[in-house]
């Protein structure tokens, strides 16, 4: 019975390993062809919403798309989403009538009811600072802004999907519009934004199991789109001749993302993990066969030796090969490696600006390193800092995390929300990494702060450098290792096991 | 009643009339021109151009084998030449010379403005010409013929062909920008054609969506903004640069509609641009009140088919042809600004 169970274990940890190894083309949008038949739940003002409007011309694009649509209004039944594929609001429906009757509802969504956004926990409930519609009556210098935006992320599956990069583009045709942005939580994805800053969101997502901006956790997955209540028609395009001019084909993709974010919804999401520590290690096990990894620490140093130590037994007892180096041997020792973990103990000033550009995947046990490994911006409290050091902190001690992004498999299977890391409060590093980089979990009470996230290969990190390969924080302190418990462990494995994905 | 009474409550009356503001358009649809004058052609025979000639404020008229030139001032009949065939279609060059398709035997005639005296000739190996355009910023010439499916780019002094492309389908008017493309309809395809004007090679096509059978095709001056009339009472606007249709406007006309743009149509305080469609059963307005901004303006309903349309900006006025069939005597409808746009 026990071999059996070990069996489904191993198997189990293989599937892992393959889901967590997938590259991104793997994971694309369902086709067209695989959506069409789909029934969508179409939310809109009805008959009084305010005019004009293009309610009737999205409904029939949808319908041109192959979707069969049921058109409601806001006074429609949570129930009524009972057997759709997709839920779209328009914002012509009433906000306040809407309410959060669809907040839990396990039906993906997709909104361009900006009003709505607080009620679906997309974004706090603040106006103007949470979130806000830009229109020309009140707005009329931002209404031509708004013309603008900046691709933010650009290796989501929607910004794939449109070849997205990060550059300005046309989201809607020339006159001043009316056009809304939101400020996600920090398990939201930014896509796009306007105005140079990701707080304002124009095409926005969470995934599955992703934790809102309120803290609840997303039943399904949530799209907010920037567009108003009749700019459908002017979201930017290029036909004829003017396509073949590569600039404009990248510039006039309004339609193209809203075509993306909505195939996106659509798609089915990723299986949600299982919190399985057995199957992780033999996954881990299973990726490590063969595998070099180079392990950078402050050789003979005092504070941390023990750790690291610790930390090289654990890799090599799953079974790399591992090659400890100084923090100030050259760079080139990480030829030939498959993975390279920066310890704690490294000094930043001592490591210098070594490993950056390395197209070898790059786990960093030391958040301070942060800026000069350009995972977040350079202003040290704001852009990266750490709990519990001190003299250099005012923020007390920490050992708990905030899970928020459960749908990854860097998560491990863990639940959303806290999560003992180590056993005993101590230092934590955190930094706030670029709308490329996926979130895992937050300081608690800190939703800016993130302590796990990792960039995939070609993401945009901070000061535009492109990732040459995978990158990621797990913000493991000097003596740490020792010190963490199953699920802080699991969290270790999962990363390192995500990071020799492609 | 006394004189003085009868001229006193006529000074009244027309005070009144002017202190109500703008005049009613004619059919009450807000269309920004009234008739103001009937021409009744003499012959038979479709109307199938109209030509204005600013420098010699000349209005040229094709019946059949004969051009005839009317007098901006008081539309009186000027001047006169018969051609060896069906004139198909006029152009004015950058020289200001005319000239003319003749649709069997296909010849293009170079003719003066000022006496329709042939300058010369030039036979062409091409099937019934039916379309003329003279891109003047460009300085091309291009002949249509829709028989042929063809499109020949010509020596606007000579007639010499300079080249030649296929358009597949059922093309339509032509446009051209200014900087060397060419823009016709395909009502076959629902579909802009887009030419480059100097390879004469096709470099793709605007699909018009929504849009059925286009025909009438305008540009605005500048060489970004297109007009199409289509067959489902329906005008778009597109924007050249991307090949995006911004704007979509119902309108009434019909099939085979005919279009024409004008910059301040009604003069310097009128307005900033004005697109008209005719066809079947109206004439109808499009306003541009920006470069980006377009809105429906009326229409008026027509007596009989639209075969030709030009505009006298100079002036404020449309001319249409009309005719009820191919074999009616047509007659040219002279619109007039109604007073709240020509002011």
């Amino acid at each position: 019975m026990n071999r059996c169970i070990s069996g489904v274990r191993i198997l189990a940890g293989v599937v892992l390993g393959v889901l967590i190894g997938l590259p991104p083309a793997q994971a694309a949008l369902a086709p067209w062809s695989a959506l069409a038949g789909k029934t969508v739940l179409f939310v809109t003002g009805g008959p009084r919403a305010p005019q004009p409007n293009d309610d009737a011309r999205v409904a029939r694009y949808l319908r041109q798309l192959g979707l069969r649509v049921r058109t409601v209004d806001a006074r429609v039944s949570p129930s009524a989403a009972h057997g759709t594929a997709l839920i779209v609001i328009s914002s012509t429906a009433n906000a306040h009538a809407l309410g959060d009757k669809f907040a839990a509802s396990p039906v993906p969504i997709f909104t361009w009811n900006t009003f709505d956004y607080p009620n679906l926990g997309m974004t706090g409930a603040t106006l103007h600072r949470d979130f806000d519609v830009i229109d020309p009556v009140q707005h009329y210098a931002d209404s031509f802004s708004v013309l603008y935006g900046f691709g933010a992320n650009i290796t989501s599956e929607i910004s794939r999907a449109v070849g997205l990069r990060p550059q300005l583009f046309g989201t809607l045709y020339l006159e001043p519009q009316t056009a809304g942005w939101g400020d996600p939580g920090p398990g939201g994805t930014v896509i796009t934004d306007f105005f140079g800053s990701r707080h304002y969101a124009g095409v926005f997502t969470y995934e599955r199991e992703a934790t809102l901006a309120d803290g609840r956790t997303a039943p399904a997955r949530r799209v907010g789109f920037y567009l108003g209540s009749d700019n459908f028609h002017l979201l930017t395009a290029v036909y004829g001749p003017p396509a073949q001019d590569p600039n404009l084909r990248r510039w006039a993709i309004g339609l193209k993302l809203f075509n993306a974010a909505l195939r996106w919804a659509l798609s089915p999401p990723p299986p949600e993990p299982t919190y399985d520590p057995r199957a992780l290690d033999a996954a881990l096990r299973q990726a490590a066969r063969g595998k070099r990894v180079l392990y950078v620490e402050r050789v003979n140093g005092g504070e941390g030796r023990r750790s690291d130590a610790h930390t090289v037994a654990h890799l090599r007892r799953l079974g790399f090969t591992v090659t400890v180096a100084d923090q100030t041997a050259p760079q080139r020792i990480a030829r030939g490696m498959d993975l390279i973990i920066i310890s704690s103990t490294c000094s930043k000033w001592k490591l210098a600006n070594k490993y950056i550009d390395v197209p070898v995947p790059l786990i960093s046990l030391e958040g301070l390193l942060s800026d000069v490994l350009h995972f977040s911006g350079r202003d040290r409290y704001t852009d990266y800092g750490e709990h519990g050091e001190l003299r250099e902190s005012v923020d007390p001690p920490e050992n708990y995390l905030n899970i928020v992004g459960a749908w990854s498999p860097m998560a491990a299977g863990l639940k959303p929300g806290l999560v003992k890391f180590t056993d005993h409060p101590g230092v934590l590093k955190w930094a706030w990494p670029l709308p490329d980089a996926t979130v895992i979990a937050t300081l608690p009470n800190e939703p800016r702060e993130d302590a796990i996230f990792g960039y995939p290969k070609g993401a945009r990190m901070a000061g535009g450098f492109i990732a040459p390969a995978r990158r990621a924080l797990l913000p493991l302190d000097n003596p740490s290792f020792d010190q963490m418990t199953p699920q802080g462990k699991a969290l270790f494995d999962a990363v390192v096991l995500w990071a020799l994905g492609r | 009643m006394r004189v003085g009474t009868v001229w006193r409550l006529g000074v009244l009356t027309v005070g009144m009339l002017l202190l109500s503001g703008p005049l009613p358009a004619a059919d009450g649809t807000g269309f920004p021109y009234h008739l103001v004058r009937r021409i009744a052609l003499p012959a038979a025979g479709a109307v199938h151009a109209l030509l204005f000639d600013p420098r010699t404020r000349t209005i040229y008229v094709a019946q059949g084998p004969r051009i005839e030139g009317y007098s901006l001032a008081g539309a009186r009949l000027v001047l006169q030449r018969r051609l060896p065939g069906t004139v198909s279609a006029l152009a004015r060059t950058g020289t200001g010379q005319i000239v003319a398709a003749v649709r069997t035997p296909a010849q293009l005639v170079f003719l003066s403005p000022r006496t329709l005296a042939v300058t010369h000739r030039r036979t062409l190996d091409l099937a019934k010409p039916a379309a003329l355009l003279y891109d003047r910023k460009a300085h091309l010439l291009f002949l249509e013929s829709r028989a042929g499916a063809t499109i020949v780019r010509l020596d606007p002094a000579s007639g010499r062909s300079l080249g030649q492309v296929r358009v597949p389908g059922t093309p339509g008017e032509m446009a051209g920008n200014g900087r060397g493309t060419l823009y016709v309809t395909n009502a076959a395809r629902d579909a802009l054609e887009v030419i480059d004007a100097r390879s004469m090679r096709r470099t793709g096509s605007i699909p018009l969506s929504r849009c059925r059978a286009p025909s009438g095709l305008a540009m605005d001056t500048i060489g970004r903004r297109l007009f199409v009339g289509c067959a489902n009472d329906r005008a778009l606007i597109v924007d050249a640069d991307l090949g995006f249709t911004f704007v979509r406007l119902p309108i009434p006309g019909g099939p085979r509609l005919r279009a024409a743009f004008a910059f301040h149509p009604f003069g310097a305080h009128g307005w900033k641009g004005g697109v008209f469609f005719a066809g079947a059963t109206a004439v109808a307005g499009i306003q541009m009140q920006a470069f980006i901004r377009y809105r429906n303006h009326g229409h008026l309903p027509l007596p009989a088919r639209c075969s030709a349309l030009t505009l006298v900006a100079p002036v404020g006025e449309l001319w249409l042809a009309l005719a009820s069939s191919a074999r009616a005597r047509p007659v040219i409808w002279v619109l007039g600004a109604s007073r709240s746009e020509a002011q």
